[in-house]
């Protein structure tokens, strides 16, 4: 049985390149082979130059891995646990404890990190992951599912971190089934289902693939037409939806103003406003027929609340 | 920088042992137990016709105990092993550069750090107890490293069964058979002593020669004779648990885990 | 303040408490088949060491002071309460687990009563006792050891399930008080220090005299002799059974009632 067949893909240094996909979908494969956990059995594959069978220990001296199922001893301390990470790489003492120290800190662990592991909750844990994987300031950053099972908030910390390390020229490869984290995180994304890339790009030009923005417009009794004639300068009509005037709005959030303007100088009154936008699952479901994460019930657009 | 890795996962492997009772009381407490209640129980058995020339049975007990120790230390090592796998540790240390047999000789030498501790604690308390080491200060030492050396040779075998098969409960599951080996040995009692068909096998076991080594460091010389067969008898079981480790980990590196 | 406004009625109704008793050691039951392969050990262990101690440490017999000429004789009813007290120790360390799964809270939320709850986890531990009880029996037979006679041999499985009760008292015990598996080799060390520092290897007589002290005071010790008469002189005498009948009650009510405090410390 093939976990992944047929997936080709290339990412640029310096770019956070997300893989998207549900459960299954081979993502966590994919990335034990990059990470030279697992032999492809066809193929080939290049990490920081060099290849994950031929060249393995040099793709391990120069990536950092953060699994899924942060590989974590409970018995250990967060400092024993950085420190021999250090020593796997090779750091002479004195580097490998100044960088610990300061991975510690930089992930918000120092005064935790002389406590077990056990003891860490999951957010903690993931940042620990996170710091051991930097320890030798690594090209290449494999992370598999950062953030699944976090809270929001330990989910944000994880975001501008990653951002943070991008910025400082840390190439990041990421698999992820939130929408959000590749939306917002992502130079480009990779969407993967049943061991395939069903469709890859940067999340702006995917959504594009799918449709443009809209705006549905609920306006005081009789003035449909009247705005229909306002708003044909400024976007592409729609059919009307539930009493609703939709137009199309290629630039997104940053037309409404012009379409509140417009209104509001023709003296339209506007009772409610939404802007509704692509998501990525939608791309997904474009290509694939069903949604990513599996609750949704509505086969599109979500609702973004307008800033006017 | 191998050798510093495998000093790091070496001390990790002792520091997780003495974390979790579990582990620690194979090692320390159920043998030290027993060796009380063998003293005690059995103790007139330096009566029998037969018995070698001791000064007391607790002389005689010591190596029996040590040799239990270590062998239960390679299952506990075994057992955490397992456990690593289990939960993914072994991944973090196969995503990094150090070589893939470094995963086995680390666990080993926290195996043989816990031999040495054995080795230690039973010397400790026989001379508390009243008995004495013959040979003095070199024999303790020699002592030590026999059972370190012993506890790398069984510890093989305990890895060798977590790479293989991945779960603690199976090692676990096999404490049972480390009796059994020490059973068909003199680890307990003189070979000649025993009842048939156990006596023949204890005559010819390894782990007897072995046990023979260590116990005629504590109660009298150790003899050319002994010490040969002591030494073939480690290297032989070293050199076996080794490769089945090598096999077993390549097996599990192919499999993808 | 004011008492309670609700008060929940708490009656004994015979009837569902021999109910939940039942269901409780249906699930004792059900986990031993779901995982055989683990309870294996725990099965073969005590007939392993009756065959290893009777093969290591048989020639002792040769000792003047021993009644029987049979180590394997001497030794079996040692072996039937190591198999009972490791069977106890299980029940223990399997609630230390399922304390730290949760699961153990759900059926501290069910109305079942306290000493019913207790009584399904450790009755449940005088059955599966029979079980390594019975290997051993078999084995030793086939091995020489002398028949008992039937009423020693009722005598020694009595026994047998009475220790297995009293180890999953201790074990429960335990288990609530320490609610982690890491209590695991304290539950088995005891019961290894009761059972086995007693005139388990050899007849008082012949005991080195610290460990002849200790056996003189561990109730134990009648437990052991109780059972052992059978198979070393072929029949029982009351003068040798009843001590071993009060020890064994004493001990289940000491640790019964422990273990039942423990459970009442945790929920009321």
């Amino acid at each position: 049985m093939r976990a992944v067949d047929g997936v080709d893909i290339e990412v640029a240094p310096g770019e956070i390149y997300a893989f998207l996909g549900p459960n299954g979908a081979g993502k966590t494969t994919t990335v034990r082979v990059l990470t030279t956990l697992l032999r492809p059995t066809g193929g080939s594959a290049r990490v920081a130059g060099h290849d994950v069978v031929a060249e393995a220990a040099e793709v391990r001296r120069s990536i950092g891995v953060a699994l899924q199922e942060a590989a974590l001893d409970p018995l250990m301390t967060g400092r024993e646990l950085i420190r021999l990470q250090a020593t796997l790489h090779g750091l002479p003492r004195r580097t490998g404890v100044e960088r610990g120290e300061a991975l510690l800190r930089r992930v918000g662990l120092e005064q935790a990190a002389d406590r077990r592991v056990g003891t860490y909750s999951g957010g903690m844990r993931r940042r620990l992951d996170l710091a051991s994987a930097l320890v030798h300031e690594p090209e290449v950053l494999f992370l598999d599912e950062p953030t699944t099972g976090l809270d929001p908030v330990s989910r944000k910390d994880i975001w501008e971190e990653v951002s943070a390390l991008n910025a400082e020229g840390t190439t990041v490869f990421l698999t992820t089934q939130y929408l959000e984290e590749a939306d917002r995180l992502a130079n480009r994304v990779g969407i993967i289902d049943a061991g395939r890339i069903v469709a890859e790009g940067t999340p702006a030009s995917l959504k594009a693939e799918v449709g443009r923005p809209h705006l549905e417009l609920g306006l005081a009794d009789g003035r449909a037409e009247d705005a229909e004639r306002v708003l044909a300068g400024l976007g592409r009509p729609l059919p009307p939806k539930e009493g609703k005037v939709l137009v199309e709005v290629a630039g997104g959030a940053s037309d409404v103003a012009k379409v509140v303007r417009a209104l509001d100088e023709a003296g339209i009154v506007v009772e409610s406003l939404d802007l509704m936008e692509p998501t990525l699952d939608d791309v997904f479901v474009a290509k694939t027929g069903y949604h990513i994460e599996g609750d949704e019930e509505e086969t599109g657009e979500h609702e973004v609340a307008a800033e006017t | 920088m191998n050798a510093r890795v495998v000093a790091a996962l070496g001390g990790r492997s002792v520091r997780q042992t003495f974390r979790r009772p579990q582990l620690m009381a194979p090692i320390i407490v159920f043998p030290t137990l027993l060796l009380a209640i063998q003293t005690g129980g059995a103790g007139r058995a330096v009566d029998l016709p037969g018995f070698p020339q001791v000064d007391g049975f607790l002389d005689f007990m010591l190596a029996g105990a040590m040799i239990q120790a270590t062998l239960l230390a390679g299952n506990s090592g075994g057992i955490a092993l397992a456990v690593d796998i289990e939960m993914g540790f072994t991944d973090r240390l196969l995503a990094a550069p150090i070589s893939r047999f470094a995963l086995v000789l680390g666990r080993l030498a926290g195996t043989a750090a816990l031999g040495a501790v054995a080795a230690l604690w039973f010397i400790a308390l026989g001379l508390v107890f009243g008995a004495s080491i013959h040979e003095g200060v070199p024999g303790a030492i020699a002592i030590v490293i026999l059972v370190s050396l012993t506890a790398v040779a069984f510890g093989g075998i305990g890895s060798a069964i977590a790479l293989r098969t991945g779960s603690a409960s199976i090692v676990q599951g096999l404490f049972p058979l480390v009796f059994v080996i020490l059973f068909l040995s003199s680890a307990f009692f003189p070979a000649n002593l025993m009842l048939d068909p156990a006596a023949t096998v204890a005559e010819y076991n390894p782990l007897s020669f072995i046990t023979e080594g260590v116990r005629e460091l504590v109660i009298s010389t150790l003899t050319a004779e002994a010490f040969w067969k002591a030494a073939a008898s480690l290297c032989g079981i070293g050199l076996l648990s080794l490769g089945l480790s090598n096999l077993a980990l390549r097996r599990r590196l192919r499999t993808g885990g | 303040m004011e008492a309670a406004t609700t008060h929940v009625e708490r009656h004994f109704d015979l009837r569902s408490s021999l109910e939940m008793l039942r269901a409780l050691v249906r699930r004792a039951a059900n986990e031993l088949l779901r995982v055989p392969g683990a309870a294996i050990p725990g099965v073969l262990a005590p007939t392993i060491f009756f065959l290893g101690l009777t093969a290591v440490f048989g020639s002792l017999t040769l000792l003047p002071g021993f009644t029987t000429d049979k180590y394997q004789s001497f030794i079996i009813p040692v072996s039937l309460m190591q198999g009972a007290g490791f069977t106890g120790a299980a029940t223990g360390v399997n609630l230390a687990r399922d304390i730290e799964l949760g699961w153990f809270d759900r059926l501290i939320a069910s109305p079942a009563p306290r000493p019913v709850l207790l009584a399904g986890m450790v009755l449940s531990a005088s059955l599966r006792a029979l079980i390594p009880a019975t290997v051993l029996l078999t084995v030793g037979f086939a091995l020489g050891v002398a028949w008992p006679g039937l009423p020693g041999l009722l005598l020694a499985i009595f026994l047998v399930m009475a220790m297995g009760t009293t180890a999953a008292c201790w074990g429960v015990m335990l288990a609530l008080r320490f609610r982690s598996q890491s209590a695991a080799p304290l539950m088995q060390a005891g019961m290894f220090v009761l059972i086995l520092f007693t005139t388990a290897y050899a007849p008082q007589e012949l005991l080195q005299p610290w460990l002849g002290d200790i056996a003189s005071a561990n109730p134990v010790t009648h437990v052991v002799e109780a059972a052992r008469q059978g198979f070393t002189t072929g029949g029982l005498s009351w003068a040798e059974t009843w001590p071993g009948l009060v020890a064994i009650i004493g001990l289940l009510a000491l640790f019964g009632a422990l273990a039942l405090r423990g459970m009442r410390r945790i929920s009321y």
